[in-house]
């Protein structure tokens, strides 16, 4: 599965490819909802580990504004609940992520990303 | 049940090794495999009990991701993403205690992630696979830099050379002889470097997902024993995983090398307030928790730290 707490993690790791290789476009992404159990105390705990613009953009390409574009103080129950579907509900089951800097293609298939490197590709 | 045999590495290319040797092993008996691996072991199961809510960690090597819905007294108090080189176990791993788990395909000895993004880290029975001092070295870094430099913990298992007396597997008999050991001489904590079999029986009539034949992927190279076979039945699989079996002392080394190459201090962090470096400079460390044996492995847990 790649949800986007999974894309908010990810970065390009081709050779070379050290700055600005974060975050990973998605590219033809097929995307399915599927609902999960909530947890606010998780989500309070995670929150200050988000890469928050990364999110929100994120969430964007894949069709999902839910989310202001600041991070809000009140943590709210409202504002919990659509970060959890953002973070743990929309699942890209097929297409790719895309480096913003070197281009490299990171193909997902089932659900599951494809991080794999050729061997010339390993720095 | 076939014998614990001692191998040498034969390729030069280990990468190549591995596939032939490991990957390409538990693609091949994924279900078969994944039915015997359920129970979580005592002190990783403690350990992800005392992470903080909130946390999110990757399993490097999760196969059939049987440590991904811990802890089971608080499920969904942290978030574990399981990485794996095998797709197959990945198709498992992804629905662990069924419920969506997040999983990656991916390389140990790669980082496909923001430095530092993780919280924790836990590698358990995955650096044994790898062959060369070298890159099990790498794997220990790997872990290092995947978590938050002033917080990180993690854990690591590997299969020892010193088994279990309950151990269903016998060991090699040349364990500690020289003449088998593919690490250089003279050094603290040789380990053993083993094939180690996998018999996987086909009945004719379940689990079609064994045979995955004219699939795309590099095939697996199992010895097929010929004899007393009916025609019902295809004959039993032995495959052959590559193991390297670490010796008393020898974890704990490779922590020590793999700090020393990221730069971090080993040992306990300062107290505060008697730091005597410059200002604003950063002493970096890691933090050897606890390690020991348990059940036929070695473990060693890690805080990073940051003064």
């Amino acid at each position: 599965m790649v949800r986007l707490i999974t894309h908010n993690l990810l970065a390009c790791h081709a050779k070379g490819c050290t700055s600005n290789n974060f975050p990973l476009q998605f590219q033809d992404a097929a995307i399915e909802l599927r609902d999960a159990e909530f947890n606010a105390d998780f989500l309070r705990g995670f929150l200050p580990r988000i890469e928050w613009t990364a999110l929100v953009g994120a969430a964007r390409q894949l069709g999902d504004t839910s989310l202001p574009a600041e991070q809000p103080e009140m943590l709210d129950d409202e504002f919990l609940q659509k970060l959890h579907h953002v973070l743990l509900e929309v699942h890209v089951e097929e297409g790719a992520m895309v480096c913003p800097n070197c281009k490299h293609v990171y193909p997902i298939s089932n659900g599951i990303p494809n991080m794999l490197l050729a061997e010339h590709e390993i720095g | 049940m076939p014998e614990v045999k001692p191998t040498i590495v034969s390729s030069e290319n280990p990468q190549v090794y591995e596939d032939v040797h490991v990957h390409a092993v538990y693609d091949e008996i994924a279900p078969h495999f994944s039915s015997t691996r359920y129970k979580p072991w005592p002190i990783i199961a403690a350990f992800l009990s005392s992470l903080p809510t909130g946390w999110v960690g990757v399993d490097l090597g999760t196969g059939n991701g049987k440590y991904l819905p811990l802890p089971y007294d608080r499920p969904g108090a942290v978030w574990t993403i399981g990485l794996d080189r095998s797709i197959n176990l990945l198709k498992l791993a992804k629905r662990a205690g069924d419920v969506d788990r997040e999983v990656v395909l991916g390389d140990v000895l790669d980082h496909p992630w923001r430095r530092g993004a993780f919280d924790y880290a836990i590698s358990i029975a995955t650096i044994h696979h790898l062959a060369t001092p070298e890159r099990r070295k790498l794997a220990v870094q790997r872990v290092l830099e995947t978590i938050s430099p002033s917080h990180g913990r993690a854990l690591i298992y590997v299969w020892a050379v010193e088994q279990d007396e309950l151990s269903k597997r016998s060991i090699p008999a040349s364990a500690d002889n020289d003449g088998q050991c593919s690490s250089p001489s003279g050094q603290t904590g040789r380990g053993q470097d083993v094939f180690v079999p996998w018999v996987l029986a086909q009945p004719a009539e379940s689990k079609p997902k064994t045979r995955r034949k004219g699939k795309s992927g590099k095939p697996a190279t199992p010895e097929t024993p010929e004899t007393g076979v009916d025609a019902e039945h295809s004959p039993p699989k032995v495959f052959n995983r590559y193991y390297h079996m670490f010796a008393k002392g020898e974890l704990n080394q490779l922590v020590a090398d793999a700090a020393s190459a990221l730069g971090l201090v080993l040992g306990d962090a300062p107290a505060d307030g008697i730091v005597a470096t410059g200002e604003g400079e950063k002493e970096c460390g890691v933090q050897i928790v606890q390690d020991g044996w348990e059940r036929s492995n070695y473990y060693v847990e890690l805080r990073r730290w940051e003064r």
